[in-house]
């Protein structure tokens, strides 16, 4: 029961630093991007590769995920500077297509389905951390040096920047803004910080394939951003919190037949996601609704 | 931002032979004009002169066809949009563009930052341009709003943030597209009090305007644009008591 | 002649891609609803088919529980959750989550009644037979490309011919001017639901009996009509028509140079330079911004 709170835990933080890097430029830049997961599994792989292949130590796989996510999120950004709601979203699909393609199919760096497998631990100064009650002091603090991270930007000059763009481009330039820099920026932090979580949970898990980076995942962590509310501070936290705690919650009903659990969880969990749209469009913490 | 001196009256930007058109329709036709340093310049004519056009053309929101912009003698057509307010030419929209879900403050401090990354700043620096937008605060009258979201102001405290955006920056030249259209008679001395203050401090303002009271009221030049050509550019008596000029204008109403 | 092969089945692919593709674009080109729960439509239809041929009702009345099952299901979601949805100004992102939970839950619920593994209905049409030497095709794929000609023909007369099509082709520019004709603006959604729906239909019956089925086949098919009306330009049919054969084709063809589990790249790939090149698609009229 424990391993099991603490494993949910971790869960948690990982994927509250998705939601909230995905939050940063869904929220502040109006960039809604359906290829979160992308980053998420580029940074898992990349951190594996590196800890099977050149140091186990966590100062070198996570820097190193992050590079490899922010130089690949590039691609991402090029949309981003062209064009705007259902067409940026397509585009960003298509990346999410693309990349489950390739992460199936590069073997040599993602061992295709199979996956990854014995990928070491966190591992700070030598000392290895895989118990999940460690790991999860790990992981919280890593979540909360992200909120750090995005919250010090959203209220900088770089924040204020991303809203301006968000609200009128043409203003924003006219006022001396580097439009497309700022944009490309903010999509490359974003990868950046989602490349972390792939890292500890590649560490944590110790196994990878391409399930857990699909489309599906990119839904869930738009979900997750949309209905704890968008441009929040709280919201994406609360919103990764609720669609993990939720379908986990229904695994304790005994009387259900245990071959259906998971699609039972998926039933409830899509089920959730369209009550909450219904109910609460702004999100449980959002202000207003319909941005 | 550039900071050449330059003579009251000599010309900071310069328009030659500029021309743009939209699918055979000319909108800017071989317009040749000076906005000169230190006074007010009012572009007037009828809708659809190529007002709003040329100064699309000046801020680099729309690439010319032919023709230069020269800024204090440098070429500066082609140009992007960003790097041309960079050396000083600001504007404001028709339509505002204002930042809307920002507050009023949010608004005007934004307009004044354009670094990638947050700058560190000495605290003087930093207590400056505090003052700088309590001033325009103050002038705009938006004190009260400061907090207020700007989608949630009235229309005339809407139109008063968009020219306190372009106040609280160090911009030398403004290019104001129809600042006090839909004004009541009753923010009219507020606005004009901010153009002559301004005008005072040396700025240098181009405004397309519409309300002759405006225009007399502020106007040390006026430009006459028709189906995009220049047709007049003098002093305000000049181009006022023209009877081509105001037929043109006022059309069969006179 | 392996290249002919190919053609052939891509032009049989694409027939389908188009007829579902046209399903959500008309659906979004008028209503501006974001109808990813599509491919949930898709699915309910071919199991419904499935389950009733399996049945050995015969040919007619599973066809029939097919379109029944497509509409009611289109009728629903559109009732249930986009009309509350718009209530509060849904934005374009509150609906693409909440159809999106609907087509979780309708694959899962689908797993779950006809289990999770391939199935396919057998039926004497999709024996392929060798028409020229070394071209083998299905009687299913002339079926295919026979069911798309009628089908988005029909679609064709309705638009230009019939008030409602009018009206509905007004529906995207100004919902107002519908009310003005004397219309509702919900009752036009509705049938534009019940068109969109069915015609999904003869694709996901032909598919029943191609390819075969499983619960996830609505994810895949609601992709490519994503990618379809993107590439033929939003809210454009017959773009959105071209642009489903187009893609047919070049999934197909595309096994002459790459491997299969390449394919669904290749279509991707597409996608994401025309947003890039050309985001107004083959014949849209609309730009991005």
């Amino acid at each position: 029961m424990e391993a099991y709170i603490f494993n949910l835990l971790n869960l948690i933080a990982i994927y509250g630093i998705l939601a909230v890097s995905l939050n940063f430029i869904i929220g502040y830049a109006g960039i809604y991007s359906l290829a979160h997961a992308v980053f998420f599994g580029l940074g898992a792989y990349t951190s594996a590769w590196v800890g099977l292949n050149v140091t186990p130590s966590t100062f070198v796989t996570i820097p190193a995920a992050m590079l490899v996510a922010a130089i690949v999120s590039l691609v991402l950004a090029l949309p981003a500077l062209r064009v705007r709601g259902e067409y940026f979203v397509a585009a960003s699909l298509g990346l999410q297509v693309i990349a489950v393609t390739v992460f199936s199919e590069w073997k040599s760096f993602t061992g295709g389905i199979g996956g990854v497998l014995a990928i070491p631990p966190v591992n700070l100064f030598g000392a290895e951390i895989y118990q999940p009650r460690e790991f999860a002091i790990v992981s919280v603090i890593a979540l909360l040096i992200v909120i750090a991270i995005t919250l010090a930007l959203v209220r900088s000059s770089f924040g204020r920047n991303l809203r301006a763009i968000r609200d009128s481009e043409s203003a924003a330039a006219s006022f001396g803004k580097n439009v497309p820099l700022i944009k490309t920026v903010a999509v490359v932090i974003s990868a950046a910080l989602a490349a972390v979580a792939g890292a500890l949970y590649a560490s944590f898990i110790s196994f990878i394939n391409v399930e857990s980076f699909m489309l599906d995942t990119s839904v869930l962590l738009m979900a997750m951003v949309i209905i704890g509310g968008t441009g929040t501070f709280l919201g994406p936290l609360v919103g990764a919190a609720l669609l993990l705690i939720l379908p986990s919650a229904i695994s304790y009903l005994s009387f259900l037949p245990q071959t259906e659990i998971g699609a039972l969880q998926q039933i409830i969990y899509g089920l959730g996601m369209t009550l909450l749209m219904i109910f609460r469009p702004g999100g449980i913490v959002g202000r207003r609704s319909g941005t | 931002m550039t900071s050449t001196t330059i003579a009251h009256g000599e010309p900071l930007l310069q328009v030659r032979n500029l021309d743009k058109s939209f699918g055979g329709m000319k909108a800017v036709d071989d317009v040749t004009l000076d906005l000169r340093a230190g006074i007010v310049t009012t572009l007037v004519g009828p809708n659809g002169a190529g007002k709003t056009t040329l100064f699309n053309l000046i801020t680099g929101n729309l690439a010319r066809d032919s023709g230069e912009v020269e800024w204090l003698g440098q070429d500066i057509a082609g140009g992007k949009p960003h790097l041309i307010a960079r050396r000083g030419i600001m504007r404001t929209y028709q339509d505002l563009r204002l930042f809307d879900s920002m507050s009023v403050w949010d608004n005007i401090m934004s307009a004044t930052e354009y670094g990638l990354l947050p700058m560190p700043m000495s605290s003087a620096a930093r207590h400056r341009r505090k003052e700088r937008i309590e001033e325009v605060l103050e002038r705009t009258g938006l004190s009260d709003k400061r907090d207020t979201r700007a989608l949630d102001l009235a229309y005339a405290e809407r139109k008063f943030l968009s020219m306190a955006r372009i106040m609280a920056t160090e911009a030398r030249l403004w290019l104001l597209d129809e600042p006090a259209s839909g004004l009541d008679p009753n923010s009219y001395e507020r606005f004009l009090k901010i153009l002559r203050d301004d005008r005072e401090a040396g700025t240098t303002i181009c405004i397309i305007e519409h309300n002759l009271d405006i225009v007399i009221g502020i106007s040390d030049r006026i430009a006459f644009l028709d189906r995009g050509r220049l047709l007049a550019d003098a002093e305000p008596d000049t181009v006022l008591n023209d009877p081509e000029l105001a037929k043109i204008y006022f059309g069969d109403q006179s | 002649m392996l290249a002919l092969q190919l053609a052939v089945t891509g032009l049989q692919t694409g027939a389908l891609y188009a007829l579902t593709a046209v399903g959500f674009s008309l659906i979004f080109g008028s209503t501006r609803i974001f109808h990813f729960a599509h491919g949930a439509t898709f699915a309910i239809a071919a199991y419904f088919f499935y389950f009733v041929f399996q049945a050995g009702f015969g040919t007619v009345p599973a066809i029939l529980g097919a379109s029944a099952g497509a509409i009611a299901f289109g009728l629903l979601i559109y009732w249930l959750v986009y009309v509350p949805v718009q209530r509060h100004e849904g934005s374009f992102f509150t609906v693409f989550v909440a159809s999106f939970g609907v087509g979780i839950a309708v694959q899962n619920l689908l797993g779950m009644v006809f289990g999770r593994g391939f199935v396919t209905v057998n039926t004497s049409l999709s024996r392929s037979s060798e028409i020229l030497p070394g071209l083998y095709v299905a009687p299913l794929a002339w079926v295919a490309i026979a069911c798309a000609i009628v089908f988005l023909g029909a679609l064709h007369l309705f638009l230009r011919h019939t008030h409602t099509g009018m009206a509905l082709r007004a529906l995207s520019d100004n919902p107002e001017l519908v009310r003005i004709f004397g219309l509702s603006p919900q009752r036009i959604s509705a049938i534009v639901f019940v068109i969109g729906s069915v015609l999904v239909v003869p694709a996901a019956i032909i598919t029943s009996a191609t390819t075969g089925l499983n619960p996830a086949i609505g994810h895949h098919v609601m992709l490519i009509s994503l990618a379809a009306s993107i590439v033929g330009g939003i809210g454009s049919v017959y773009g959105t028509l071209l642009a489903g054969l187009i893609l047919g084709l070049a999934e197909s063809m595309a096994l002459l140079f790459v491997a299969s589990q390449w394919t669904e790249a290749v279509t991707f790939a597409i996608l994401f330079a025309f947003i890039l090149i050309r985001p107004s698609g083959l014949l849209g009229r609309a730009t991005a911004h």
